[in-house]
């Protein structure tokens, strides 16, 4: 069964950060099947990030965490780590691992100063991104930057700290108020205790810390640790249910369709937490594919960025510009809000983020300038005026010849019908089509391209993949 | 919020009759001002200001002693009463304090205090319990809750929307300067997307983002209209806050339909070296304000607003070793306004020795703060925003 160019370009947006339209049309011919597959076989090697350096060089010198602490502090790696991650996201064939390792760190956010932590949590979570839920949610447990920001270096047995217990079973996995109450929290706070990073920034379990006694979680007795925690959790299908319903909102739509989720939660569940069993089962459905689920996503503003960045082989002279770009989005990554990570969908939209996203291709193509700067950092003082030239908006170096290579009628308004199937996944009729065909720059093939699609990526509509 | 508004949405169905506004607005009798309306000003500082050396108990020996290096001296206070005293770099509030146009709250804080900036400041501005994440915050659910609201209603100056002004059903509006704003829609291709006639009744994603980019247009545009009605020949200071405050009292002053204000400063995160840089923000935090004070009083103004200004968190009560203060908890809040019921100092300064974990015990939930302003001066009922029925403290 092959696929039409909107169904392939639906695939590329919600599995990758979407492909060229020459791209799309070089894979016309291929099948359903043999789509999902290359999706899988290319995202088969699993990459890490490994802008930071292991900070210790001698250990002797780390007396202690809190000196680690002051040793990993730095903002400015985790920017670094953040752009590397960015253009990792738009540059690599392996789409798909990397839109998984996107989801997975805004499912397990973390935000914690230390850019070598922040590097490891992510390479851990982009190891199991398409792999076993079970291994990946054992491996953030004990992952350092989740205990040190979840508090559990606090959670000792004469002073329980149930915040990590909470947020596993909160967020993690049941989800808030499915299936367990205050004294599972608690006696599973209880298991964690001493599970924490030692002075050279790796988990250890610590014996002296560790509450060794009888625990009591879900109605079972017995001298359970945190490895039986999570397994306890794993049992119950209402985890497969909670992940299944946030993976069909991140892949399908905002709008859950509890009888396919149910058989989602089947297959994840049957599969002993199968990610690639589950992700293969949602892409071969019809539902995945269906008309009512295509062009309804909101972009996230890494989404919306790193589209472009792929798209457009965008080259920026200074990375505060993509960053500032993040922030006034409202989405930086590896700087998630807290630990219940990203809102989604509609929360994404308000009238300044609006007015943003559609100024932001005239800015990135045009000669339009912005400032692209969020929020103050609450923990920085006021930027100086010499701060601030160095935001100054530099256009980035683009690169439309992906654009170009497709064959495109010269007609102008079957040209506007060829970009809006190219560039538009939701309806169209809502658009006007005189203000496009005024947008128009005749004077070359080049510019006719370059002014519509820059004006078609302004509209309201690009903003839905 | 207003009749005229109202009366004309009564035509139509919410979403038809926003599309269609901007065609309307060359009639600006539509925007009649609001007559008698309240508003009020949130000024946040951001970073955890220091409570303790902005509002000084200059009697308390225990202050002195846990700040041999950062205490301010008796002979440097700006006396309020006989305990406490401001800062030396708020002379200006000193005298708003003297006029009576400024009530002191102290010990303000909540159970459980969050240390991080970034939660504490969410709980903050979502008003939520210390264990809840809430996706709205308490001045969009305000907003959310008046007739037909506009985004206009809630207004930020700043480049990017703080979570205190989302609403579920409506969010406010961020922007630096009308002006710019206006001419951002005033590019061609924006201007016509967004002015395109509509009849897009469609309740879909599409239809979403359309209405949202109508109320947006229609927004900017009755912004510009009313900052154009009054031009400030106040002198204000040429920092953010005070340019930021200059635009939102000539937005008061045309009385502009707007019943929450926006602003931050920042800067308050004085770990290293504090002595210095606490006085160069609280003096542009002074010098603003003082500006915004007397705009507002010549234009008659001031007895319909109220100014509250706050902070995440407090400092630990204790210096650091590098000439600063860490992150604390329970601190002040100033409310200020023409028509305060009970200016000076409210309550008594949280105990300096009682201290949780190195930190101010609190002893006024911030959101009975909220409620104060929510009951007593917008005539709002707090419980539909904040979730519960806090107390409302007998200030305004």
């Amino acid at each position: 069964m092959t696929l039409s160019q909107k169904q392939i370009q639906h695939l590329y947006l919600r599995t990758g950060f979407g492909e060229s339209p020459r791209a799309v049309q070089l894979r016309s011919s291929l099948s359903k099947r043999q789509l999902v597959e290359k999706l899988f076989k290319d995202s088969q090697s699993i990459e890490a990030i490994t802008h930071v350096p292991y900070p210790i060089k001698n250990a002797r010198e780390v007396k202690d965490v809190k000196m680690l602490r002051k040793i990993l502090s730095s903002k400015k790696m985790v920017e670094e780590t953040n752009v590397v991650w960015l253009n990792r996201m738009a540059c690599t064939e392996a789409q798909f691992r990397e839109k998984m390792t996107f989801f997975w760190h805004g499912h397990f956010a973390t935000k914690i100063p230390m850019a070598y932590l922040m590097q490891e949590q992510n390479n851990t979570i982009r190891t199991h991104a398409l792999g076993s839920f079970r291994q990946m949610l054992h491996a953030v447990s004990k992952d350092p930057a989740m205990l040190l920001f979840l508090n559990n270096q606090q959670n000792r047995k004469q002073r329980p700290n149930e915040n990590f217990a909470r947020e596993v079973m909160e967020l993690f996995t049941l989800g808030e108020g499915n299936g367990y109450t205050e004294n599972d929290i608690k006696e599973a706070g209880r298991a964690f205790t001493g599970w924490r990073v030692n002075r050279l920034g790796k988990f250890e379990m610590d014996h002296e810390t560790h509450d060794g006694g009888l625990k009591t979680i879900f109605g079972r007795t017995g001298n359970f640790d945190g490895s039986d925690v999570i397994d306890m959790l794993l049992e119950k299908r209402q985890t497969a249910n909670y992940i299944c319903r946030k993976l069909y909102r991140f892949l399908i739509s905002h709008k859950e369709n509890a009888q396919f989720i149910e058989q989602m939660t089947d297959v994840f569940y049957e599969s002993d937490y199968s990610i690639e069993e589950l992700l293969r089962y949602m892409l071969m459905s019809d539902e995945f594919f269906a008309e009512r689920n295509i062009g309804v996503r909101i972009a996230s503003p890494t989404e919306l960025l790193v589209r472009y960045l792929r798209l457009f082989k965008l080259k920026f002279k200074r990375d505060r510009i993509i960053i500032g770009a993040q922030k006034a989005l409202g989405q930086v990554l590896l700087l998630p809000p807290n630990v219940a990570g990203w809102s989604e969908q509609n929360d994404w939209i308000d009238s300044s983020s609006l007015l943003y996203r559609m100024r932001l291709p005239l800015v990135l193509f045009g000669n339009f300038e912005m400032i692209l700067e969020g929020k103050q950092d609450p923990e920085e003082p006021e930027l100086s005026k010499a701060e601030r030239a160095l935001l100054q908006w530099r256009k980035p170096e683009a690169d439309w010849s992906e654009l170009f290579k497709v064959d495109m009628p010269n007609e102008e308004s079957a040209l506007i019908d060829q970009l809006l199937g190219m560039l538009i996944q939701s309806r169209t009729d809502s658009i006007d089509r005189s203000s496009l065909m005024r947008s128009i720059d005749g004077s070359s093939r080049e510019n006719r391209i370059m002014s519509l699609a820059t004006h078609i990526m302004a509209l309201p509509e690009f903003q839905l993949i | 919020m207003k009749t005229g508004r109202r009366d004309f949405l009564r035509i139509g169905s919410f979403a038809t009759a926003s599309l269609m506004i901007p065609q309307m607005l060359t009639s600006s009798k539509l925007y009649d001002p609001r007559k008698n309306a309240k508003s009020v000003v949130v000024i946040q500082l951001t970073g955890g200001n220091d409570g303790l050396n902005t509002v000084v108990p200059f009697r308390n020996d225990i202050y002195y002693r846990n700040r041999p290096k950062l205490a301010i001296s008796k002979n440097e206070v700006l006396p309020l009463d006989d305990e406490l005293g401001l800062h030396p770099s708020l002379s200006g509030l000193q005298e708003v304090f003297r006029n009576g146009d400024m009530s002191i709250v102290n010990g303000v804080g909540y159970p459980e205090p969050n240390r991080s900036h970034f939660r504490s400041m969410d709980i903050w501005q979502t008003a939520s319990d210390h264990d809840r994440i809430l996706g709205t915050g308490w001045l969009g659910r305000l907003i959310d809750l008046q007739s037909d609201p506009a985004p206009y209603n809630a207004l930020e100056i700043d480049e990017a929307l703080s979570l205190a002004l989302k609403g579920e059903r409506m969010k406010g509006l961020a922007f630096k300067d009308p002006e710019r704003l206006y001419s951002q829609l005033q590019e061609p291709f924006i201007q016509a997307t967004a002015r395109s006639v509509n009849h897009d009744h469609v309740h879909d994603e599409v239809g979403y983002l359309r209405k949202t980019l109508a109320e947006t247009a229609s927004s900017v545009d009755y912004l510009y209209e009313r900052s154009k009605v009054y031009s400030s020949r106040i002198d204000y200071p040429q920092t953010s806050l005070g340019k930021g405050l200059k635009t939102i009292a000539e937005l008061i002053v045309a009385e502009s339909d707007t019943m929450v204000y926006y602003i931050s400063h920042a800067g308050f995160d004085t770990h290293v070296g504090q002595d210095a840089k606490h006085r160069k923000v609280l003096g542009q935090y002074d010098e603003a304000v003082s500006a915004f004070i007397k705009d507002l009083k010549k234009n008659r103004k001031f007895d319909d607003v109220l100014i509250l200004t706050f902070s995440e968190f407090g400092r630990r009560v204790s210096q650091n070793a590098n000439g600063g203060t860490d992150h604390g908890a329970a601190s002040n809040v100033f409310l200020m306004g023409g028509k305060l019921n009970r200016p000076g100092v409210f309550n008594e300064m949280p105990s300096l020795s009682d201290l949780d974990n190195g930190d101010l015990r609190y002893t006024v939930d911030f959101r009975s703060v909220y409620s104060t302003i929510l009951e007593r001066w917008l005539d709002q009922p707090s419980r539909d925003v904040l979730g519960q029925w806090f107390a409302p403290l007998p200030i305004v």
